[in-house]
């Protein structure tokens, strides 16, 4: 009975001349989105993996000098991407994609491809996720909305009701013929997106790549699934089938539309994200007045003292080691818990940003989507805050084993241990410094960071079934007067 | 089959229907008659549920429609004055899918055919769109649907409303087969000619009252429109 009934209205979908128009321009504006994706992936990867070599040889091959100074030479860190950015681009395009790695300082990410003019950039909109997001339901509403209104209106549902057809079957009949609709449309170039995928090379970022896509499908089927439902439970209760289109597409500007461009500003208002400058000025002040309010001098002052103790000596002259190079590492040290705190109190605006965005999810079920999406797919905050760190760790790496080495290597000069000794390093020295590696988040920290989200999701879908079981139970031949 | 008990419906402060007492036992064709807004179509609606009763009840086999809409419809079956269908199916498609609502899902294409050859649907238009029927057309498949429904009690409101005069006789000869068959028919009808000539019995009804009974072998067609048009006065 329930395949009767799905199959008779997907039949009658596919036979409406509304079907070919809506699915030429969903599948349009899909397949677009895909490609420009995977453009824009295969771009950015390209860009990425040879802007990362060459600043890997330019380090080896930055000429003979002193090891402190090539700590301050550095390296830059360009953040790589998981296959499935080519389908989400996520934050990426506002995140910065480069760091620049030196001595004595931390460094924002840099160069956001949405600051960006060029053409790559610009489609940055354009993803196959953000297509998805916004013209899934609507698909499902143009296809749906006159389910059950537009049979009353032309008096079908008399008849229909007449049959003593049980109100439950109707409602599943219904809602699997219109999902097979929706998934006519939407399944073949899900299908090809997966082919391009393929073809990107599947670059191993992130791992559990079959995880995340069976997650992903799950997520966009929920998503879909919630606008299925309301969209049968309006199209039962309104009173003709524009009121319900309107109703459901009221609902849709607001969920898919409105509160994705305002859910941010909300969360900025609620949790604001320091102005660059003013982050600059308060960590330099901070750093000059030393993390617990004692100078950075002050206690090097301690620290030479203590050396000067344990070594039995009072001239640098006399330490064991090159006091230059230690007194400089001992610095990085003492800079460190200031750089933390102030980077990690962005961080924490950021993620609280976020909270807010998801918390959103509860009034838009896109927004729940959004996070799931950009989650799984690999280009969330987690994967920045990772980048971040993985490039902080390799900074405090590269500069402490400049100056390790340093603090060795320039003993006894020339026969005396001066602070003016000067040592010159070669390529040799540099290779000491592994190349940069980012290891992304794993895939159980990316599942655990979406579970709130996907609950969302699974809890909208019930609720919207609910509605519609509620809305049909109650079905009427003729219209409320 | 059909039983109505002191059935009363109204709307607002409007009675459609007042304490309306009926019984349609099997054989019989029940013709309610009455002028525009007696409560004829009130009565049907009441019968499938579609309309809560204020007070009273309709029953189908000795069961209350209210308590039991779904096996109560599983009884009847039903032809509305407008028959609707879904107009990007075929004549057969449609007949398919209602007769499998109804719970038919044993009809061959054969079957189906043979229903709509017997309400006189001409062959070619069966595999056409519903959208390019005639509305007699339309009326034909929603008798098909009825007859492919094989139920116990039959409620016709106004079925014949558009049928050209032959496929109207070939109705009531239809009807005459149904009610050898056994079958319980309520017909709605503003046509008092085919009442007196296929009906068993005859109701009038006045603003939402049931005036009159009578059998229609006790009356001459004469009669018959004689006591109708003095009622209406
Ligand atoms: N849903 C409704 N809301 C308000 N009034 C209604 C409703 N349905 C019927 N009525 C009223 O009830 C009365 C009986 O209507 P009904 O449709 O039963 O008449 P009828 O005998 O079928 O007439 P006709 O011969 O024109 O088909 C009318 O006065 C009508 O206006
Ligand atoms: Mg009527």
């Amino acid at each position: 009975m329930i395949g009767t009934i799905a199959r008779k209205e997907f039949i009658e979908i596919v036979r409406d001349g509304r079907f070919r128009w809506v699915a030429a321009i969903v599948v349009l504006l899909l397949l677009t989105a895909l490609l420009a994706g995977q453009q824009r992936y295969a771009a950015y990867t390209a860009t990425q993996q040879a802007a990362q070599g060459t600043s890997n040889a330019q380090w080896l091959g930055q000429g003979d000098k002193n090891p402190h100074s090539a700590a301050h030479y550095g390296n830059y860190a360009f953040k790589p991407l998981g296959p499935l950015g080519f389908f989400d681009g996520g934050i990426v395009a506002y995140a910065g994609t480069t760091i620049f790695m030196e001595a004595h300082k931390q460094n924002f990410a840099i160069a956001r491809p949405a600051a960006d003019t060029s053409a790559i950039a610009r489609f940055g909109e354009l993803s196959g996720a953000s297509i998805l997001q916004l013209l899934l339901p609507l698909l499902v509403i143009l296809l749906g909305f006159t389910a059950f209104a537009g049979e009353r209106e032309s008096g079908t549902l008399r008849q229909v009701l007449s049959m003593g057809t049980a109100p439950s079957r109707l409602l599943w009949g219904k809602a699997l013929g219109l999902a097979a609709a929706v998934l006519v449309v939407v399944l073949p170039c899900l299908l090809i997106g997966a082919l391009l995928l393929a073809t990107t090379g599947l670059q191993t970022v992130g791992g559990g790549l079959g995880t995340r896509v069976a997650l992903l499908a799950l997520a966009y089927g929920l998503y879909g699934a919630i606008f299925l439902f309301l969209t049968l439970a309006v199209s039962a209760r309104a009173s003709s089938p524009r009121t319900a289109l309107m109703v459901l597409v009221g609902f849709w500007a607001f969920s898919a539309f409105l509160m994705p461009k305002i859910a941010g500003e909300i969360s900025k208002v609620a949790h604001p994200s320091p102005a660059y400058g003013t982050f600059m000025t308060q960590m330099r002040e901070h750093q000059r007045r030393g993390f617990d309010g004692v100078s950075a001098n002050a206690k090097l002052g301690r620290y030479q003292a203590e050396m000067y103790r344990k070594y039995g000596v009072d001239r640098v002259e006399d330490l064991p080691f090159y006091w230059t190079a230690v007194r400089m590492q001992k610095l990085e040290e003492l800079d460190q818990p200031v750089f933390d705190q102030h980077y990690d109190a962005v961080r924490d605006a950021y993620a609280a940003q976020e909270r807010v965005q998801n918390r959103l999810g509860v009034l838009a079920p896109t927004l729940a989507l959004r996070s799931v999406s950009t989650g799984l797919a690999g280009t969330s905050l987690l994967e920045h805050a990772k980048f971040q760190d993985d490039a902080e760790t390799f900074r405090e790496e590269m500069v402490a084993k400049m100056n390790g080495y340093l603090a060795q290597a320039a003993t006894d000069l020339n026969g005396v241990n001066s602070a003016t000794n000067y040592m010159i390093a070669n390529a040799d020295v540099f290779a000491m410094v592994p190349p940069y590696r980012y290891e992304p988040p794993s895939l159980a920290a990316s599942i655990a960071a979406q579970v709130p989200n996907l609950v969302l999701l699974a809890v909208w879908s019930l609720v919207a079934l609910g509605f519609a079981w509620f809305a049909v139970v109650k079905l009427q031949p003729e219209a409320r007067r | 089959m059909l039983q109505a008990l002191e059935l009363t419906r109204t709307f607002g402060d409007h009675t459609a229907l007042q304490g309306l007492n009926l019984r349609v036992e099997r054989g019989d064709i029940y013709c309610l008659l009455g002028a525009n807004g007696a409560g004829k179509t009130t009565t049907i609606n009441l019968f499938l549920n579609f309309v809560r009763p204020t007070s009273g009840s309709a029953r189908v086999n000795g069961i209350d429609v209210v308590e039991q809409p779904l096996e109560t419809k599983r009884h009847l079956a039903y032809i509305p004055e407008h028959v609707m269908l879904y107009g990007n199916l075929t004549g057969l498609e449609n007949l398919r899918y209602f007769a499998r609502l109804g719970g038919h899902n044993e009809y061959s294409a054969a079957d189906l055919q043979g229903f709509l050859d017997r309400v006189g649907l001409q062959r070619d238009a069966a595999s056409q769109r519903v959208r390019t029927y005639s509305k007699g057309m339309r009326q034909k498949v929603g008798v098909a649907i009825a007859l492919a429904k094989r139920a116990g009690a039959l409620l016709l409101d106004e079925p014949t409303s558009g049928l050209d005069p032959k496929a109207s006789n070939e109705f009531s000869e239809l009807l005459l087969q149904l009610k050898a068959e056994g079958a319980a028919i309520l017909m709605a009808t503003h046509d008092l000619f085919r009442a007196k000539e296929t009906g068993t019995r005859i109701g009038i009804m006045k603003q939402g009252r049931l005036v009159q009974e009578l059998s229609t072998d006790e009356v001459s067609h004469a009669d018959l429109e004689r006591i109708y048009l003095e009622h209406m006065h």
